[in-house]
């Protein structure tokens, strides 16, 4: 617990948090369960739909990230639901001020989306028999579309974490937010899958920075209205 | 009273004149049957309100923060109900005319279609979450954050795929606005054009006014005026 005071830096305050995190998802392991098993299910369910069908690359990153966007959503509102259902987040605003909480769940949910993107990645391969041409091109779409899908859907479980009704309401409210994103990201992954290089990318690169960072901003804005309420 | 008398006869007017004028089609690069085009005096004012009402409810959004006044969140959904209703409008009335002229009721490749679908996505997401918020002040702060997220990713959407895919659309822009933005239109064509916008936007600014001094009879904590 850090005083008034204390000389303990912003960074390591935000770190403290998403440690708490890990900690508490390391107890329970109730986000990366339900994301990895939601993964799975999915992955498994569109490759046997598919079956002997040999899709083209296209339609494949298009899956990949139907499978990644929908995984995202079955875990990334829990960093706010769970503080709210343990009665725990009147503790932790009294702890510490609302942006280190923020930057804290939104580290904590990136490395959720790490996790999710090493293990799905290899299986996608291996089961869908598809593989990115270009490998460059591929991570750089994935790194910052996880960042995209972070940054822009920590506030978004900071406002489900509210709701009475949760059920599909998280995936409801951040679908029209991720958009943008993943019209940008689909198109880079099929840059990558047909075998293009960066020069093919360079507008949904601009686009996928541009996204990020101004999503995280707003966030950053408009946080302490959802937190302190 | 003479708002609503005024109204209905402009309205009736527009009408009367949208379908006994020549009808806007550009035969040079437009398809089908000419007289499909009279929807475009109908369409694109109810498009623009919907827009309209979509900002509208975003500024409102943004005054209801900074002032914490619950008279800004009764505008915000006034506006953003209203905006829906037009929304949907604009979408039915533009699906018949993409399946006169191009042959199907719905295009994924049409960028427009895509920007008016996700404007209803946006309004049933916005009224969805408020639903599930249980007392009026986190209801109203709450979902004032989500329009105003809604408002920059829409900006991104409507502003800048448009451009990057641009060559996807189907619209028949080239017959009222050429490729450099500048108005192409007949005297006759623009007369009603804007006629009709500047009708349905005061048609819409009526259905507001009287929503609101509902609201406000309902509501007594909200200022009269």
């Amino acid at each position: 617990m850090n005083l008034p005071g204390s000389s303990v830096s912003w960074a390591a305050k935000v770190l403290a948090v998403t440690r708490k995190d890990i900690t508490a998802e390391f107890r329970t392991r109730y986000a990366i369960n339900s994301i990895l098993m939601f993964a799975l299910v999915t992955l498994t369910v569109i490759s046997m739909a598919l079956g002997l069908m040999t899709p083209d690359s296209d339609l494949m990153a298009a899956l990949f990230w139907v499978i990644l966007f929908f995984a995202a959503m079955s875990g990334l509102a829990q960093v706010f639901i769970k503080e709210e259902e343990a009665g725990t987040a009147l503790i932790l605003k009294l702890s510490t001020e609302g942006l280190v909480i923020f930057f804290g769940k939104l580290i904590f949910n990136l490395l959720l989306l790490t996790v999710l993107s090493v293990l799905i990645v290899p299986l996608f391969i291996i089961l869908l028999k598809v593989t990115p041409q270009n490998w460059a091109v591929f991570l750089i779409g994935l790194v910052l579309g996880d960042i995209g899908l972070a940054g822009a859907t920590t506030i978004i479980a900071a406002i489900v974490a509210k709701a009475t009704v949760k059920g599909a309401l998280f995936t409801v409210l951040s679908f029209p937010i991720l958009l943008p994103l993943l019209m940008a990201v689909i198109d880079i992954t099929k840059v990558a899958f047909g075998g293009g290089n960066f020069g093919d990318i360079s507008t949904g690169l601009q686009l996928l920075v541009a996204y990020d960072v101004v999503m995280v901003t707003v966030s950053v804005m408009l946080f302490d209205f959802v937190w302190r309420q | 009273m003479w708002w609503k008398i005024l109204i209905f006869a402009a309205m009736s007017a527009v009408i009367i004149a949208a379908f006994m004028t020549p009808s806007p089609m550009n035969p040079a690069i437009s398809l089908g049957d000419a007289d499909v085009y009279r929807i475009f005096y109908f369409h694109v004012p109810q498009a623009w309100v919907a827009a309209l009402a979509f900002v509208l409810s975003m500024i409102f959004s943004i005054k209801f923060l900074k002032t914490r006044d619950m008279q800004y969140d009764t505008k915000a959904v006034l506006a953003a109900k209203l905006g829906l209703v037009f929304a949907v409008l604009a979408t039915v009335t533009g699906s018949i005319f993409a399946k006169m002229t191009w042959g199907e009721f719905w295009n994924w490749a049409e960028i427009r279609e895509v920007s008016i679908f996700i404007l209803l996505i946006i309004y049933g997401a916005y009224f969805a979450l408020r639903s599930a918020l249980p007392n009026a002040e986190t209801k109203a702060t709450l979902s004032a954050v989500l329009s105003i997220l809604f408002a920059v990713s829409a900006v991104f959407l409507i502003f800048i795929l448009p451009r990057l895919y641009a060559d996807f659309s189907q619209h028949p822009s080239d017959s009222v606005v050429d490729r450099e933005g500048q108005i192409t239109m007949g005297a006759t064509v623009a007369a009603i054009f804007f006629s009709s916008l500047a009708v349905f936007t005061a048609l819409f600014a009526w259905i507001y006014n009287v929503s609101l001094r509902i609201a406000k009879a309902y509501d007594k904590n909200l200022p009269e005026n």
